[in-house]
């Protein structure tokens, strides 16, 4: 069983990556299949390029994009939504907020299900989740008939105060059930056990809204791996960063709204764990974004509201920083004269300048170009070959000549601009987290990492930056690092004051039952399992809450003071003060239960035939010194663990160009990483 | 100095918006008031040594442009020298700050290398400020005295060490002293946060290079808004608005009066004809106006790019001594908001003639209320307040949005039911959209809401912010005028009593007792009889127009609407 390889399918913008992992040996294979057209079709496509046969695959992890991109590009079921009588309109109204203060066409987005599918019905809950109003039925079944009449696909229900007690919301479910059997359901107190009715209904209509296309899909799949005689694990990977099973994400598509970027996560933390790294900041600079998440003391952090398309969605989730940074960035002068980049993106088409596809603007890759720091003859294996002339004159006209700079000039102001935004989002998920960046490392992922490594790193005088092998593939190998996670939260608004050790400790061990028979019925079994638990605690007042780890010795100890202190050292870290003698409140619970799978080796890299020669050496222009100078070039395939190399310098591989600063020293380590440190 | 390079000027100007949004960010996270963590009433900003606005936070529009001119005058009390770090200044006289005094500005001091480099700023409504209405937004007070405590430019810290007195002085004089001390804690780690960034931003470049760079950005910012102006056709137009009473002498209507100019590459503003400054609560400072003014030049021009100084030179805001939008000391102010509602309003309307395209109808006048119990006799004490959302005005090019915050008030969101319930003893029966359709046009108004409340407790008192209710505001281009607000109490019973002005202290209410807010459409934008046939379908699909109704607002043939199907089931 050990022996059978395991495989990745990672679905991106672009291309679809397979990874398949040995994983006695940890060594891998690798595969691109552009997406487009049919995905089932194509995540066959994939193995056959593999010459793989599913019966011999022991364990297959899918990361998938399904979810988001159903809710960016709106595509999705024809939903009906019931609400509690007086509620139909929650979903539309939302918060009522002005978010941009100073436009007066400020509309929110348009509700996924239009009024006129927007059903009530007679009940209520008090905020204890008393019932106050019982579930009328006759009016139930009247309003399913309707539903019905219309042609629905899927049904939402949120009813208030449901994160309380669900007794209404399942009775609706067997109301359903009854009498439109057809229709998907999704009710609020299985996707999100927590209060504010607009985030929780929004939360339930987007699975509803996803839900009959990701469970068409995941059906296929299903059906062909057993038609082709498949009998291992198959699991999808949640925005939480640990995985789940195909039945999971088919009833709750909502919990992969995440899938895409989170293998690229779970791949750093792993890493980090083989390197003794305990603190890093991950960046994955794509084409378009620059998505950056954050490990801290060996786990990553992570969040329970996140906006998806202005749309809120209340899950756990790997806490992830996203702005329109990349290599296809477009840079372009404000109105006010300053030089701005992205977030408008050339995408893969028409692309930058350089692609000479008719890209006419600017981007982050024509100033890279321009720079020196990409080889015109050799980008990406050689499939483009990329146009200087171009690059220039885009930069020239949109950058250059408004602001009076020569070519290099603008288009390392382009590179400035571009690292400065980068560095603002490491901020955020740093510094403004109560992280001092300079302590962590930081691991470069993604087709454009390579390059900014050395800017951040110097930018945020940052431990170090590593750049891993196959960085353009990282995140697929990352979802095979993955364990199985299932998330168990409640709502609990309670003063601690009010609170035993014991009490706590009940409530806990209700949500680890429920935890525990969810792993015991959703994988094939012999998994440890692992348990910890989270309270989201606050000042008594106050509305916002901080994350407090609650350890062993919290719940089976005499009294809660050592939880107190934690609390007012965790918010004295995050806000620069604390109030030990203010009064502290529980607001939520949360269970995470792990079941762990075997963790394959990382494979390591052989020393290389002979000795690395830099090839010939490039000028290129660096912004700090203001000049162009000569640097080495290598071949990272030909590096040797060891190997010790002084900025500034550029290695190559197929996907990935690395840029070293002056001032800078790289050195390779067994597993081919690159890892960059500060000289001076 | 050396010359300024663009792409460092440009990182700078990055480096200060950044560092004003993380102090918007602290604030929020740290707060103790819902008016602060939830409405996000307030505002943050950064400015120079000279109190001039170089960056922004995103909340408040009305707050950012009031807080540069409220340090300036704090500049001018103490002088240059007369600030050292670890300062912490209050101050909240509205002739000074230009709102009410329950909007406090708290401002701290920058100093780098020993010398001032800039100020860090929070303007935020506090929980309570001990005038003669719980919250604020008295109704019927007569002069600034009863509206609550008054803070000149008053040293809370001084050169680090907290002023216990006047601490204390402060929380015995407030009737929620927990939230107004940890709101005030919020404030000051928001200003610290902002200041620190200062700091690091002067270590990286030298506080000479980031003077100078700023500068430049304030520059910049002048020369694109100049340019936006020049583009408008010069010309000169007046627009007249009526408000229905002061909450004091209730047979007067109060008149305002704007008169806009584009001169060239300048916009001037001028109130000449506004009557005197009110008896009643409802009088608008002219810092608060010349305010507004720069907001709404900003909305009509750049509406996604931060505010600065640079912004605002263009603008020259005049008015006559005294009058209801420059009101002096010691005219009551507390109830400022409806002015400056219709301020923003009015200038829009007036300047619709010059670019028509840009300009959106009349959103609803504001309404907030509070149900609250201060006496601990009756029960356990609460205060519980929000700013309702209703109708937007339409725009040129679509219908306006429904369940929106007035624009005065940003990005205000509402509480959630389900928090609601669970703080304070009452039950929400009911929030939807209020289909009480006014504003009709080519483009119509947004959608008012409809809340209504029971209590579950007894003596809970009521008090509520609302206006122009007899004299309403205005669609554009034809459309129709704004809806009214209605504020029910036992609604569908025998003791139904409808409540058309403002009360305060009203009730009390006892357990059982309804209370159902419904608030205004919004004004229309063109010609009623030029609405698209599928806009009035959908209407009527979704529910919000029965068919006899479309037909007598339209005039459309009632045949192209009979195959529509409504939402009741």
């Amino acid at each position: 069983m050990k022996n059978i390889r395991r495989l990745a399918v990672d679905v991106g913008g672009t291309f679809i990556d397979f990874v398949t992992l040995d994983p006695a040996s940890g060594e891998v294979a690798i595969e691109k299949v552009r997406s487009s057209g049919e995905l089932d079709r194509q995540f066959f496509e994939g193995t056959e390029l593999l010459s793989l046969n599913s019966a011999d695959l022991g364990m297959i992890v899918h990361g998938s994009t399904m979810v988001i991109n159903t809710i960016v590009q709106e595509n999705g079921a024809r939903v009906g939504l019931i609400t509690t009588t007086g509620f139909r309109d929650v979903l539309e109204l939302g918060r009522g907020s002005r978010e941009d203060i100073y436009d007066l066409f400020f509309k929110p987005p348009p509700p996924l299900v239009p009024r006129d599918l927007r059903y009530e019905v007679p009940e209520r809950l008090d905020s204890e989740g008393n019932v106050v109003v019982a579930l009328d039925e006759p009016a139930a079944r009247k309003v399913i008939g309707a539903l019905r009449e219309k042609g629905v696909d899927s049904i939402a229900i949120c009813f208030l105060h449901a994160y309380i007690n669900p007794v209404h919301e399942q009775q609706m479910v067997r109301i359903v059930r009854d009498e439109f059997p057809e229709a998907m359901v999704s009710i609020s107190s299985d996707i999100v056990r927590e209060w504010r009715e607009f985030e929780r209904t929004n939360t339930t209509v987007l699975n509803a809204y996803t839900q009959p296309r990701m469970d068409r899909y995941l059906a296929a799949l299903d059906r062909e791996l057993t038609d082709q005689q498949y009998k291992g694990a198959f699991a999808v990977m949640q925005s939480s960063g640990g995985i789940t099973s195909t039945a999971i994400a088919r009833q709750a598509p909502i919990r992969t709204i995440q899938s895409g970027p989170a293998g690229g996560v779970i791949g750093a933390l792993r890493l980090c764990q083989e390197i003794g790294v305990r603190d890093a900041v991950v960046a994955d600079v794509g084409g378009t974004t620059f998505d950056v998440s954050l490990i801290s003391d060996g786990r990553y952090l992570e969040s329970s509201s996140t906006k998806f398309n202005r749309r809120p969605v209340l899950q756990p989730s790997i806490d992830i920083i996203s702005i329109g940074a990349g290599g296809g960035s477009i840079a372009w002068i404000d109105r006010e004269d300053g030089l701005q980049v992205g977030p408008q993106s050339a995408q893969a088409d028409p692309g930058p300048a350089c692609f000479g596809l008719g890209g006419n603007e600017p981007t982050v890759t024509d100033a890279q170009l321009v720079l020196g720091y990409l080889d015109p003859e050799t980008f990406l294996g050689k499939r483009i070959r990329l146009d200087q002339s171009a690059a220039a004159s885009a930069i020239d006209r949109k950058v250059g000549e408004p602001l009076g700079l020569s070519t290099v000039e603008a288009a390392a102001g382009i590179m400035q601009i571009a690292v400065t935004n980068m560095s603002y989002a490491v901020r955020q998920i740093t510094v403004e987290k109560g992280h001092d960046p300079r302590l962590f490392s930081l691991i470069c992922i993604g087709g454009g990492g390579g390059l900014f490594a050395g800017s951040l790193l110097n930018e945020l005088e940052m431990k170090q930056a590593v750049v891993p092998q196959n960085a353009a593939v990282f995140s697929a190998w990352g979802l095979l690092n993955a364990d199985y996670r299932e998330d168990v939260v409640r709502t609990f608004v309670m003063p601690l004051a009010e609170v035993s050790a014991a009490e706590l400790r009940g409530r806990f061990e209700a949500l680890e039952d429920e935890a525990k028979s969810w792993i015991a019925s959703n994988t094939a079994g012999g998994h440890d399992l692992s348990v910890e638990r989270f309270a989201d605690m606050r000042y008594l007042g106050q509305e916002h809450t901080i994350r407090v780890p609650i350890r062993e010795s919290d719940i089976n100890g005499a009294d809660l003071g050592d939880l107190r202190k934690q609390f007012d050292c965790h918010y004295e870290r995050a806000y620069a003060h604390a109030l030990p003698d203010h009064d502290l409140e529980f607001v939520v619970l949360r269970l995470v239960a792990t079941g762990m799978i075997d963790r394959p080796p990382v494979s390591r890299i052989g020393r290389a035939g002979s000795p690395a020669e830099p090839m010939e050496p490039r000028s290129i222009y660096l912004a700090d010194e203001k000049k162009t100078m000569d640097c080495d070039v290598f071949r990272r395939n030909e590096l040797s663990p060891g190997k010790k190399i002084f900025g500034p310098a550029i290695i190559e591989e197929w996907s990935t160009t690395i840029l070293e600063l002056p001032g800078q020293a790289a050195v390779v380590d067994v597993f081919g990483n690159l890892l960059m440190t500060r000289e001076s | 100095m050396s010359r300024i390079d663009p792409i460092t000027r440009q990182v700078i100007r990055n480096a200060a918006r950044a560092a004003a949004l993380e102090m918007q960010t602290t604030l929020i996270k740290t707060a103790h008031s819902p008016l602060i963590y939830e409405v996000q009433d307030f505002g943050v900003v950064m400015t120079n040594r000279l109190g001039q606005l170089i960056s922004e936070g995103s909340a408040l529009a009305g707050f950012l442009a009031c807080l540069p001119p409220t340090i300036q005058s704090g500049i001018r009390k103490f002088g240059k020298d007369g600030f050292r770090e670890g300062d912490v200044i209050l101050a909240n006289e509205p002739y000074d700050t230009g709102t009410h005094i329950s909007d406090v500005a708290l401002y701290v001091p920058v100093f780098f290398d020993g010398e001032l480099v800039g100020f860090t700023s929070v303007m935020a409504h506090w929980a309570d400020i001990g005038g003669t209405a719980p919250g604020g937004w008295c109704p019927t007070t007569t002069d600034v005295h009863q509206e609550g405590l008054i803070f000149s430019h008053d040293k809370l810290y001084d050169g680090g060490k907290r002023n216990e007195v006047f601490y204390h002085f402060i929380l015995n004089n407030v009737r929620q002293p927990a939230a107004v001390g940890g709101d005030l804690n919020a404030k000051i780690a928001a200003c610290q946060i902002g200041a620190r960034r200062y700091q690091e931003i002067c270590t990286r470049y030298g506080a000479d290079y980031v003077e100078t760079a700023l500068h430049e950005v304030l520059a910049q910012s002048e020369k694109r808004m100049r340019s936006e102006i020049a583009g408008f056709p010069n010309g000169t137009w007046s627009e007249e608005a009526y408000m229905d009473n002061d909450g004091v002498r209730l047979d007067h209507r109060c008149k305002i009066v704007v008169t806009v100019a584009v001169d060239d590459d300048t916009l001037k503003v001028d109130f000449a004809g506004s009557d005197l400054a009110a008896t009643g609560p409802i009088n608008h400072p002219l810092a608060g106006t010349a305010a507004l003014c720069g907001s709404v030049m900003k909305y009509l021009t750049m509406p996604f790019d931060p505010t600065n100084d640079g912004h605002l030179r263009p603008l020259v805001v005049t008015a006559p001594q005294n009058t209801i939008v420059s009101a002096e000391y010691p005219a009551p102010c507390d109830s400022y908001g409806y002015v400056a509602e219709v301020i923003v309003h009015l200038l829009i309307r007036a300047l619709s003639k010059a670019i028509p395209d840009r300009c959106p109808a009349a959103t609803y006048q504001m309404y907030a209320f509070y149900l609250s119990r201060t006496d601990p006799r009756y029960g356990d004490t609460f205060i519980y307040g929000e700013p309702v959302d209703g109708g937007g005005g339409a725009f040129p090019h679509d219908d306006g949005p429904s369940g929106i915050m007035f624009v005065g008030n940003g990005d205000a969101p509402n509480v959630p039911v389900e928090i609601v319930e669970s703080r304070y003893p009452v039950r929400v029966t009911r929030y939807t959209f209020n289909p009480e359709n006014c504003g009709y046009g080519k483009y119509r108004g947004g959608y008012g809401v409809i809340r209504d409340y029971e209590m579950l407790e007894d003596h809970i008192m009521l008090q509520t912010s609302t206006e122009n209710n007899q004299n309403p505001l205005w669609g554009l281009a034809g459309g129709g005028q704004t809806g009214v607000a209605r504020t029910i109490l036992n609604a569908g019973t025998d003791s139904e009593k409808h409540l058309v002005d403002r009360v305060s202290d009203f009730g009390p209410l006892m357990k059982g007792d309804t209370l159902s807010i419904r608030t205004a459409n919004g004004g229309g934008w063109g010609n009623p009889t030029e609405r698209e046939l599928d806009r009035i379908r959908d209407d009527i699909k979704a529910g919000f127009i029965d068919v006899d109704e479309a037909v007598d607002a339209y005039g459309v043939d009632r045949k192209a609407l009979l195959t529509v199907p409504d939402s009741t089931i």
